[in-house]
């Protein structure tokens, strides 16, 4: 990524020895303008390539016709709207998926019994691709949103869950017990102690989750939908029409970029947790 | 340091004066294979009102075991933990709290909110908590520090931190654990001749678990010298060293003769500990 949040994220993984590593090469703020140069480039080659080349925009529009096929898309069909569900679609569903993972995980991770049944159920469906459910899901809930907040919402759970309980797990006991020294009872613990002491874990476990619910929720969207981006780029690829389907992808990468920024500003936040 | 941590309850009230008395304690470890490890096995003593006691011996014989059903977490296999009221009556049960040898702080609280977490718990408004809080930072010379985070400081001034948070919520009784044990030789020595005056100063009941002789006799009123596996009280040894002491109380001929009483006890039994590990 061309603005350093490769760099950002291995730094938060290991503060200790970015110092050294910044040493070797340039630091990443000088090499910033390098990505968006080599962008430039890459686009402008593309332009010339295919003017040149004369190659046919049903195979690879010029970036020119996709920018102008993306004006049309947001000025004169209501791109927006699709943007909108689909921005629903994720963020709703997920936090959904986040808190019942962060609740399931505590629960779990206080609890053996409930531990040991939901184990079974978690190692049964974590490894499945979660697409293969859209069939079920939709002779279930049929394709209006109670389906699509169900599966970003399952896409959200299982990383979320997973994290919450082994952050919990990992919680040193030497803070329980202090917390128990200074008066904590059971459900203090649990909320002033084993909760806060997972927040890098949960993070990182929503982290997870937000990935699979963008794929998730877009791919619903390509095999039922009628609104939304994925529904989009479906319909536009169905109609052989490749600048928008070019364009629809520019708005879903743009989408991505946003979101990790995001993530990357949460992770600042998180350096009180952060070891030494 | 400077003087008391004022505030809460005053010295000398009905449960300061209360005797934590340790009758016959057993403790046996069930592990997942052979025989249950015996940690304890009738260790008999009373922590007086007003008292610093000591409790020094080998490695793993217990002491953190003892100090955990002093304080109620552990239930002894054998025996129990008695109060007693100045006239020799049942006692209500003291209040307690405890130093950590690894400090335990939480390290995503700051240093103003790790000290005051057991006041938030009891449910003391904000603003006086905030006042015992730098009350009891500035007894232990952290005033300015309120808004650190334990990462942010060094080893010595984490427990500093930790002794400010367990001496805020004013205990009866307070639990050392090793408090120094991970710390550097010279923090070491300046965090003990601080914590002396501070004990000397609020006549606080203290039960302070050490690996030093040179701490036990600084500190205390009374030395309890533990055996190695199972622990025993091997001997209960008072210190009569005149205080205030500090580290030229080390040069006097008493402390010298105590230090070699309760070296020559220590040292057979430590031998003794390291020839049971080995095998
Ligand atoms: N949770 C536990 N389970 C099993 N054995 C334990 C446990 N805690 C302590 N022990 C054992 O009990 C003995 C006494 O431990 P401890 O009280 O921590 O010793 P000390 O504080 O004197 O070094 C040790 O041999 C230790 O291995
Ligand atoms: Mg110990």
């Amino acid at each position: 990524m061309a603005d350093g949040t490769l760099e950002r994220a291995a730094r938060a993984e290991n503060a200790a020895s970015s110092a050294p590593m910044r040493l070797a090469g340039t630091g990443p703020k000088d090499a910033r303008w390098m990505g968006w140069v080599a962008v430039a480039v890459v686009l402008g080659l593309w332009e010339l390539g295919c003017w040149l080349g004369n190659i046919n925009s049903l195979y690879l529009p010029r970036p020119s016709q996709i920018v102008a096929s993306m004006v049309k898309l947001f000025v004169a069909e209501n791109l927006v709207l699709d943007l909108g569900w689909t921005l629903w679609r994720i963020f709703a569903g997920c936090a959904i998926g986040v808190v019942a993972g962060i609740l399931m995980g505590v629960w779990m991770a206080t609890s053996p019994r409930v531990a040991a049944i939901a184990d079974v159920f978690i190692a049964a469906l974590y490894p499945l691709p979660k697409v293969t459910l859209i069939p079920l899901l939709v002779i279930w809930l049929g394709t209006g949103g109670p389906f699509m907040l169900t599966i970003s919402a399952l896409g959200a759970f299982f990383p979320v869950v997973i994290n919450t309980l082994l952050g919990v797990r990992q919680c040193d006991p030497g803070l329980v017990l202090a917390a128990r020294d200074l008066g904590a009872n059971q459900r203090q613990i649990v909320r002033r102690v084993l909760i806060p002491s997972a927040v890098p874990s949960i993070f990182a476990g929503v982290r997870l989750g937000l990935g699979v619910s963008i794929i998730l929720v877009v791919a619903a969207e390509m095999v039922v939908g009628r609104t939304g981006l994925g529904a989009r780029l479906f319909l536009a690829g169905q109609v052989l029409n490749t600048e928008d389907v070019f364009a629809v992808l520019v708005v879903l990468a743009t989408l991505g970029i946003v979101v990790t920024k995001l993530q990357d500003m949460v992770d600042e936040r998180l350096a009180r947790w952060r070891p030494n | 340091m400077k003087a008391a941590v004022s505030s809460g309850q005053a010295p000398g009230t009905a449960s300061t004066m209360t005797a934590v008395v340790a009758k016959d304690l057993g403790l046996a470890w069930a592990i997942r294979q052979g025989t249950p490890v015996v940690a304890l096995e009738g260790v008999s003593c009373a922590f007086a009102p007003g008292e610093v006691t000591a409790i020094i011996g080998p490695s793993g014989c217990g002491k953190s075991t003892l100090l955990q059903i002093v304080r109620g977490f552990l239930e002894p296999s054998t025996g129990s933990i008695a109060y007693l009221g100045p006239d020799g009556s049942a006692g209500a049960a003291p209040s307690m709290a405890t130093v950590w040898q690894s400090f335990n702080l939480f390290p995503w609280l700051t240093v103003e909110e790790n000290v005051g977490f057991g006041l938030e718990l009891a449910g003391v408004a904000k603003p006086d908590r905030q006042l015992r809080v730098r009350e009891a930072l500035a007894a232990v010379d952290l005033a300015g520090f309120e808004s650190k985070l334990p990462r942010q400081l060094s080893g010595g001034m984490r427990q500093r931190v930790g002794l400010a948070r367990a001496l805020v919520m004013n205990p009866d009784v307070l639990l050392l654990d090793e408090p120094f044990g991970a710390l550097d030789a010279q923090t070491r020595l300046v965090l003990q001749e601080q914590l002396a005056r501070l004990v000397e100063s609020t006549r606080k009941t203290a039960i302070l678990v050490t690996h030093s002789i040179e701490e036990a006799i600084l500190l205390a009123d009374k030395v309890l010298v533990m055996t190695a596996r199972p622990g025993r009280i091997a001997a209960e040894i008072a210190v009569d060293i005149p205080r205030p002491r500090g580290h030229a109380t080390t040069g006097r001929a008493e402390y010298v003769a105590l230090f070699e009483q309760i070296y020559g006890l220590l040292r057979d039994e430590v031998e003794r500990a390291m020839r049971s590990e080995g095998n």
